[in-house]
């Protein structure tokens, strides 16, 4: 993206279109003017930033936690990004299962541009953190409210991309977390199962 | 579509602004929790006194298991070791809370004080609950001996056991097969009655440990053998009873002792306290370990004999 592109603002039809219209936000994707999929890298980290620094808000004031900051900053960027590549693959994965033509290039900008509302949260919550007004509270309230959005963005996006109805692309957005849930409660069964059975051998 | 265009980068732009007053926000409570924390870490530099622990039973490494980790009198000796190395230990307190334990392990640690003696670092003891048998051994190597006035201590003597199962076998009808090389390759064993031979062979022993303990404490303590001797019949005290009898120097806490180690070093009063460091994970594992790792199958320690001379108060 060249200084002319730059300063006519059309890069911010990206956030624009994430906020107020997600099915608009994949047809301006898909018109490449400018490619949005390293642009959309940009919300990924300000939500990692974000996130960051709701902890430290949030957070009890520790020696380790202040002094070993760096690691925290390098734990939340990883997380955010694997999280955010695992899901989108998991959903490509599960389109794909459905009939229809595997995106994940296109699905991967579009799941990190429906991460912006999470960038609301620092500003909404702020105010209460400052005041000290049941800080927790309001923040897992503003968290909610923008993940349900974020699920509306991505839900829609989906549904226009693959030019389905709404509710097939919700069960395909949900499928990888029903089956991740699942996987993950059978393996915490299976641990448990082995580490009595590891621990009983030395009794 | 300029106009919404430039709303966006406005709405961009006040996130941004946000999280800039965050990262001051927090950057001003670190300073000032950093600020705070170094105050309250301060003390902890220079010249001061090194905490050695002494806890339960001794032996030369702790019982092993899954989640072991170093301990027993190997792991005591090299914290001393340590201690002597490290150029900001001016004293040690060894805290005992022990009955006692094998005859190498006490005698080991008892070495290793008398050699921080002799290189000047004052070595304190502070006795806990118990610091009974060998407990009492490591105590008396040390400059100053401070016990709580409940302190159980004493005990000076040595103590070998085995069970004997003989009429056992008997009413069940077993037989053990026994080859052995020489006449006394299964003394100790529970499936007959001790001979008259073997019991002297191991009264010899006894009484070669039992003399070196009272030779031991008598250097310790700078006493004659023969005060030593009136009270070395494994009888137990308190703390207040040993001090009459000389046993101990002072009848106090732990912070008495760390206070007389401060003053035999010549350290300020406010001079730091350095105590054994343990991670977290250790804390962990040596509680699973503990758990887990000395367990052995019941009943196999009354068939195999261990061969175990100990300076221990049986409680």
């Amino acid at each position: 993206m060249n200084l002319e592109k730059f300063r006519s603002l059309a890069w911010a039809d990206f956030f624009l279109y994430s906020l107020i219209d997600p099915r608009a936000l994949y047809r301006r994707v898909k018109q490449k003017d400018p490619d949005a999929f390293w642009i959309s890298f940009i919300v990924p980290i300000f939500v990692s930033l974000s996130g960051i620094l709701l902890l430290s808000l949030l957070g009890r004031e520790s020696a380790f936690f202040y002094y070993k900051i760096s690691y925290g900053w390098i734990l939340v960027f990883l997380f955010t990004f694997i999280k955010i590549l695992i899901y989108t693959s998991l959903v490509d994965v599960a389109a794909q299962f459905s009939g229809l033509k595997g995106n994940i290039r296109e699905l991967l900008t579009l799941m990190n541009f429906s991460m912006l509302p999470t960038l609301f949260v620092l500003p909404a919550a702020y105010p209460f953190i400052v005041g000290d007004f049941v800080p927790l509270f309001f923040y897992v309230l503003f968290s909610l409210a923008c993940f349900i959005w974020h699920i509306l963005i991505i839900v829609q996006s989906i549904s226009e991309m693959h030019t389905i109805e709404f509710g097939r692309a919700f069960l395909i957005y949900l499928m990888p977390a029903v089956v991740t849930g699942i996987i993950l409660l059978l393996t915490g069964i299976m641990l448990v199962i082995n580490t009595a059975g590891y621990i009983s051998t030395f009794m | 579509m300029e106009r919404e265009r430039k709303l966006t980068v406005a709405i961009l732009a006040m996130l941004i602004l946000v999280a800039v007053i965050a990262i001051i926000d927090i950057s001003f409570k670190i300073e000032e929790k950093r600020s705070r924390e170094i105050k309250f870490v301060m003390p902890d530099t220079g010249a001061g006194v090194g905490i050695v622990r002494v806890e339960g039973p001794i032996e030369l490494s702790s019982p092993s298991g899954p989640f072991s980790l170093p301990g027993g009198a190997e792991s005591i000796v090299k914290r001393l070791d340590a201690l002597a190395k490290d150029s900001s230990i001016k004293a040690v307190v060894v805290r005992i809370n022990s009955p006692g334990g094998t005859v190498a392990a006490t005698q080991e640690i008892y070495e290793k004080i008398m050699k921080l003696r002799k290189k000047n670092i004052p070595v304190v003891a502070s006795m806990g609950d118990v610091a009974a048998s060998g407990g009492y051994y490591v105590a008396a190597a040390c400059n100053h001996i401070v016990a709580n006035y409940g302190t159980v201590t004493g005990s000076i003597g040595v103590i070998a056991f085995s069970p004997n199962l003989r009429r056992l076998f008997d009413k069940f009808g077993i037989q053990m097969n026994v080859i052995k090389s020489g006449k006394y390759k299964d003394i100790l064993a529970t499936h007959r009655d001790m001979t008259g031979e073997e019991r002297a062979l191991l009264q010899e022993m006894i009484d070669s440990s039992y003399g070196k303990f009272v030779k031991d404490i008598a250097v310790g303590r700078n006493m004659s053998e023969s005060d030593i001797m009136k009270i070395a019949d494994g009888r137990v005290m308190s703390g207040s009873s040993a001090l009459e009898k000389k046993l101990v120097d002072q009848n106090g806490t732990f912070e008495d002792a760390i206070m007389k180690a401060r003053e035999l070093a010549g350290l300020d009063e406010e001079s730091p306290v350095y105590e054994e460091s343990t991670s977290p994970f250790n804390e962990i594992f040596g509680q699973l370990n503990r758990f887990l790792g000395s367990r052995s199958i019941p009943g196999t320690e009354m068939l195999y004999p261990v061969y175990k001379l100990e300076y221990r108060y049986m409680q």
